[in-house]
């Protein structure tokens, strides 16, 4: 049925306007907006204005291409790939960034805008490329592929879990195979594992903030960046756009500023020891996370060596865009989570109002202090073999404060049982470690699960070993459990509860 | 009768048809003959794999239904197999699927299920199948409880992927692209429980395939679709309506089954005056503990969670005091965990569990083996639920016993006096409107976000470009200058539908009873006036809830589980007007409607009822603003009698009449009584004619009217016999409703305005009529 009758159509005419003046319809935005088809060419001209781009009249369409000044931001690829998980020195980069209609990585969801970063000798230079409309997107994408080199590698924000899949599933939307490339470089696991120690969240603009002493002025909130755009599209003011595209700008600018803040402060193992001490321990948990176990203890030396208080002393604050009154935040953001008006979560890009990354108390409340910092040492002197050096960091850990000392203490009993054939040695280790449980219960802090560990070492150790402390032996008794059940009584186990397991 | 030595099925069959206080309720008592088996051989192209698995598990040929329908789907045909319960359904859709994938394993099949639970059961078969062929398959479940790293694999590897109409709804269709694989090789969709998808949530499941169907296209695929049912009258239409595809009808069943005995059974009537009966579950409790004595496998259905704790109870106790079998008797339902359910569905295959009080829970395809005896405390609702509660007692050999008990309801009472209507066909049907506008609307904004629409594309009954037109008003969706239509809003449209209510704005049930609140679901506002309202009664899943706040403009009603033996009623004050009459023909006495109206509703009391008994104890008001609902209805005018009749009479007669054709439409539609509003009007303001309008209670309508307007026949019959063969003198509940002025004889009244209309006297329904065919526009 191609053409419905006339007068089905009439009476779907009839019944649309009923529904119309019922207000049922399905929650319009904004008032209602007489249908109107606008031709891609006026719709062009009129965002290259206002972004100040050109547009650029292909074969098969359009779209619109922002180039912007290059600047000078040198950086040393080779010392660069030192650090784990970088590229090979001779690829190729492109930093990437999009700008989107939705947050969903599902089949609505546009990319409107790309940008793309690019060294050329030591200028970085950005080219930002522009939908029009909806119906020039297969143009974009193909002018992206030409953008992406097979040999190159992508740097992302976030691109893995959220610009990728959904460039991927652009192309596969328009039935075209996408860009090959040799490797993706996604700088928010990297930030999260270095620094997440001395920020609030994991946000590009917090990274700026403290980490590159970039402050942005007259930004837009990436929530308004949808609306301004889809606004547009309908027949609104392409103005508001300008703005987006600076945004934009800024974000692969700081994809560039990031790695060379890694490749200096980092890449560099002199450089190295003059960073923070949390920097250093995140540094060393990705060197051995690529089983590179001599540079990870390095970097903990450096850090064990450092000043404990130093935190980022970056490049002084520059502001990048004009003044302007702060943003306004973001409304109904503070819905319960069961309200129908709470944005549903589908992944992607976090919302970015809401501290992303890790919680506040993930961030505040486990800092990198030297225990454990020396604890992540002895385990990595263990990983890489030395023995002795590793139980002589135990032994050390064992005579400091807190859980760790308990924990520090298992750990060196099970190298003299395990590694160095010394059982009564570790016996005497786990008997220090009881020891110290016991003072630590007698202060209301409790480890039960640390104490039954020991107490099963120490059972198993005296059955091997020659008969000796016997006065041990209550221990193993269901005694020691019921004083447990005494001793804490319902408001000392619950205070014992509440207190960060760590500490 | 304290005998607790084996005894088989006939012989306390027997016994129980010689103690008179049972055999005086038993209004009818059919004997279905034992059937043998109809084979067909193996189809020769099917894979010798295929072949050399099934023989290992003892198949060597294929009943006549099997081999019929797996050589349609060869044939590359759609098709819908309707046979009873445990006749070998699996095969039909199990066969093609892994012969698919064994000639070529790029191919995929798509299984969908309407509850999860299903669905893992399916995956396990499935899988043993395959693995008796010695085909290495990868069958994966995809639902909500699929942890996050799986989906990539189900994605990307999984041949046979089994979901519901929810998860593809707002997972997988929204996220095409990534699962391109599979949209690319489908080559069979098959929908389990087709008879589950009618009403709101078959026209939104209708919706969803269309959707699918749309995405195969575009990935260049064209899948065959494999519908089961169970019994039901229009198995065919529904096919076609769900899926928009002719099917082809395979219901021969070549399953074998034993001699099989039917029992209706009517509890007495205790009070004659108000006409109340005894209680359902009692009864059932009789007829099921000597069954349970004499060691026969028996399961009791329960109309809702409470009943079946309460029958559950009683057979304990029972069998407690005469040392029976006691600790063999288990309870199944919602809410009891996954694992022991399933601890009891093996425990009933292997015969350690002797007898089973089950809810529906236990009425779709959950495997338990084959029982001795099913009996069923109160009429499930429909035709098809029965034969699917029935269906659980029926050995290959041997015989069978089911026992329907019903209840004092007027429908119980209904189907229990006609016993032709259970036995001899199934006039009911299942209804749905994939072009409900609320419904279109909203998976036509989903459609657009999956792809972008070209000009002149067809979604549904014709274009859609005025329908996107619309949208565009609301600013959802744009027309590019390409002439395509794109989604153009950062919402994601698939999480704004509900696939079990029709509204877009809804309220939502929130269950406080947990520490973290939990939503429970949502309903229209409509439903939500009368389910709802602060102190009601609310039941989900057949566990009940007290509403203990209403936030009207919040659209929230906040509610905590409660354990009760009422339920609650509330009485909606309605008007309506009619806005547009879709179609009208003349009928004895008047004329017969069917058309969009315009139903205001208020709600200001509600009843508290008694489970089982439905007896009054106690009231209360409601405090809520009035609400409009556009919907469609029938509606049929009794010209003739304006002028003869009394006023008063005829306002009672209209009502009567009424209130028995809506019992009746209910039953024919297989929906629930409360789904179909009931106006009358002795003068009604536009028409000045007495009118009775039937309206649906869901906006915007799921065709139910239509169906009705053209069914009026089959209807007023129907309406006419109930009240001619109700047990009362001058009208009760349980036909023309209750009575409102004892001294006025509401049942002659409602009778003759009902011959007046053309009603036959005292005449059965016609069973198999034909359905009016009505030149519609």
């Amino acid at each position: 049925m191609i053409e419905a009758p006339t007068t089905e159509r009439d009476r779907l005419a009839r019944r649309l306007e009923r529904f119309r003046r019922a207000g049922a319809g399905p929650g319009a935005v904004g008032d209602p907006l007489p249908h109107r088809r606008h031709a891609a060419r006026e719709l062009a001209d009129r965002l290259a204005d206002a972004v100040g781009g050109e547009v650029v009249h292909g074969e098969r369409g359009l779209h619109v291409r922002v180039e912007r000044e290059s600047v000078d931001l040198p950086i040393d690829r080779s010392q660069l790939a030192d650090l784990p998980g970088q590229p090979p020195p001779d690829r190729p980069l492109v930093c990437l960034d999009t700008e989107t209609t939705g947050l969903a990585t599902a089949a609505g969801t546009v990319a409107f805008l790309i940008g793309i970063g690019r060294w050329v000798g030591d200028r970085f230079r950005v080219v930002q490329l522009l939908l029009p409309d909806h119906g020039q997107e297969g143009v974009l994408l193909d002018e992206l592929a030409r953008h992406i080199p097979p040999d190159s590698w992508l740097v992302t924000y976030n691109g893995r879990g959220f610009d990728w899949p959904l460039l991927v599933t652009r192309y596969r939307l328009a039935r075209r195979p996408a860009p090959e490339h040799a490797g993706h470089l996604d700088l928010l696991p990297i930030v999260r594992r270095l620094f997440r120690h001395r920020m609030a969240d994991a946000r590009l603009g917090s990274v700026e903030r403290d980490l590159l002493g970039v402050i942005r002025h007259d930004d837009v909130d990436g929530w308004e960046i949808p609306g301004r755009y889809l606004g547009f599209l309908r027949g609104g003011p392409a103005q508001p756009l300008a703005a987006v595209v600076r945004h934009n700008d800024e974000d692969v600018r700081s994809l560039g500023r990031l790695l060379v803040h890694l490749e200096r402060r980092l890449g560099d193992p002199d450089a190295r020891a003059i960073a923070p001490r949390g920097d250093l321990a995140g540094l060393a948990r990705a060197f051995r996370r690529d089983h590179r176990f001599e540079e990870a203890i390095a970097c903990l030396d450096a850090a064990l060596a450092g000043r404990p208080d130093e935190l980022g002393s970056g490049p002084a604050v520059v502001a990048t865009q004009t003044l302007a009154p702060p943003p306004t935040s973001r409304p109904a953001e503070d819905e319960p989570w069961w309200s129908p008006r709470r944005r549903p979560d589908f992944g992607g890009r976090p919302v970015r109002s809401s501290g992303i990354g890790w919680d506040r108390r993930a961030a505040f409340g486990r800092p990198w202090d030297e225990v454990r910092i020396a604890v992540d040492r002895a385990h990595l002197l263990r990983r890489s073999g030395r023995t002795e050096a590793a139980l002589e960091a135990w032994e050390a850990l064992a005579c400091g404060p807190g859980r760790a000392a308990i924990v520090a203490a298992i750990e060196a009993a099970k190298l003299r049982e395990h590694r160095l054939a010394d059982p009564l040695g570790a016996l005497a280790s786990v008997e220090r470690g009881l020891t110290l449980a016991d003072r630590r219960r007698a202060l209301g802090m409790p480890e039960p699960a640390l104490e039954a560990d020991l107490r099963h070492r120490w059972r198993r150790l005296r059955r091997r070993g020659p008969g000796q402390s016997a006065s041990r032996a209550d221990r193993t008794g269901p005694a020691s459990a019921s004083s447990v059940g005494r001793s804490n009584g319902a408001g000392q186990s619950n205070i014992a509860a509440l207190r960060p397991a760590s500490r | 009768m304290r005998t607790y030595a084996p005894a088989d099925t006939p012989a306390v069959l027997e016994r129980l048809l010689e103690e008179p206080s049972l055999a005086r309720g038993v209004v009818h008592h059919e004997v279905i003959p034992a059937r043998d088996a109809l084979h067909a051989s193996m189809p020769t192209w099917l894979d010798e794999r295929i072949v050399s698995g099934l023989a290992s598990r003892g198949i060597e040929r294929l009943y006549s239904h099997q081999a019929e329908a797996i050589e349609a789907i060869h044939a590359g045909e759609d098709v819908v197999v309707v046979t009873p319960t445990a006749s070998g359904k699996t095969l039909c859709y199990a066969l093609p699927a892994l012969q698919a994938i064994a000639e070529d394993p790029s191919a995929r099949a798509l299984f969908l299920f309407p509850t999860k639970a299903l669905g893992q059961d399916q995956v396990a078969e499935f899988g043993e199948l395959a693995a008796s062929a010695g085909l290495s398959m990868i069958t994966s479940t995809y639902d909500g409880d699929t942890p996050a790293p799986i989906r990539s694999t189900v994605r990307a590897a999984g041949q046979v992927v089994v979901t519901n109409p929810d998860m593809l709804h707002s997972a997988i269709l929204p996220h095409h692209t990534k699962w391109f694989q599979l949209f690319e090789q489908l080559k069979i969709i098959v929908i389990d429980e087709l008879h589950t998808y009618r009403g709101v949530f078959g026209s939104h499941v209708a919706n969803v395939l269309r959707r699918l169907l749309r995405i195969c296209a575009h990935y260049g695929s064209r899948p065959i679709i494999v519908c089961c049912s169970a019994t039901i009258g229009n198995p065919s239409e529904l096919a076609a309506m769900l899926t928009g595809r002719p099917a082809r009808l395979i219901d021969r069943n070549g399953a074998p089954a034993g001699e099989r005995h039917v029992l209706l059974v009517d509890p007495p009537v205790m009070e004659p005056a108000s006409g109340a009966r005894g209680s359902a579950a009692t009864l059932a409790q009789r007829w099921a503990l000597p069954f349970l004595r004499a060691g026969r496998q028996t399961i009791v259905f329960g109309r809702s969670r409470v009943a079946v704790e309460i029958l559950l109870t009683g057979l304990r106790e029972a069998l407690r005091e005469s040392y029976g079998p006691r600790s063999r008797v288990r309870g199944y339902r919602g809410g009891y965990l996954p694992t022991e359910r399933r601890a009891i569905e093996r425990g009933l295959r292997e015969g350690e569990i002797l007898g089973v009080v089950a809810t529906n829970a236990l009425e779709l395809g959950v495997d338990i083996g084959r029982l001795d005896v099913a009996i069923l405390a109160g009429y499930p609702g429909s035709v098809a639920a029965t034969w699917q509660q029935i269906g659980r007692a029926g050995r290959r050999l041997g015989t069978s016993v089911a026992v329907l008990v019903a209840s004092g309801a007027p429908v119980d009472q209904y189907v229990i006096h006609h016993p032709e209507f259970l036995l001899e066909s199934t006039p009911e049907e299942a209804r749905l409107d994939p072009d409900n506008l609320h419904v279109l609307l909203a998976h036509l904004r989903a459609a657009t976000f999956e792809l972008p629409f070209d000009p002149g594309e067809v979604f549904g009954p014709a274009p859609a470009d005025d329908l996107l037109a619309f949208l565009a008003e609301e600013r959802h969706v744009r027309q590019a200058s390409d002439g395509r239509w794109y989604w153009s809003s950062e919402n994601f449209p698939a999480s704004e539908i509900s696939l079990r209510s029709a509204a877009p704005e809804n309220v939502v049930i929130i269950d406080t009873t947990p520490d973290r609140p939990r939503v429970l679901g949502e309903v229209d506002l409509f439903s939500a006036q009368v389910l709802v309202h602060e102190r009601a009664i609310y039941i989900h899943e057949s566990i009940q809830y007290y509403v203990d706040r209403l936030e009207w403009h919040e659209r929230k009603a906040y509610v905590h589980r409660v354990d009760v033996d009422h339920y609650t009623y509330a009485n909606r004050a309605v008007t309506l007007k009619p806005l547009e009459v879709f179609a009208e023909a003349p009928a004895t006495g008047g004329r017969r409607r069917h058309g969009e109206v315009m139903v205001a509703s208020l709600v200001t009391l509600f009843k508290k009822l008694k489970f089982v008994t439905d007896e009054n104890v106690g009231w209360g008001p409601i405090d809520l603003p009035e609400l409009e609902l556009q919907t469609t209805a029938y509606w049929l005018t009794a010209d003739a009698a304006r002028d003869h009749w009394r006023r008063d009479d005829l306002d009672v007669a209209l009502l009567g009449a009424g209130r028995a054709l809506q019992t009746i439409a209910a039953v024919l539609l297989m929906v629930d009584p409360r789904d179909l509003g009931l106006v009358t009007q002795v003068r009604s303001p536009h028409a000045e004619e007495p009118t009775i309008y039937l309206y649906e209670a869901v906006p915007g309508g799921i065709g139910l009217s239509e169906r009705l307007w053209q069914r009026h026949e089959e209807l007023l019959a129907g309406a006419a016999e109930l009240i001619a063969s109700c047990g009362c003198d001058a009208g009760c509940p349980a036909c023309t409703g209750p009575r409102l002025e004892p001294s006025i004889d509401a049942r002659s009244l409602a009778l003759r305005l009902l011959a007046e209309l053309g009603a036959p006297a005292g005449a059965r329904i016609p069973v198999a009529a034909a359905p009016t065919t009505a030149a519609h526009p």
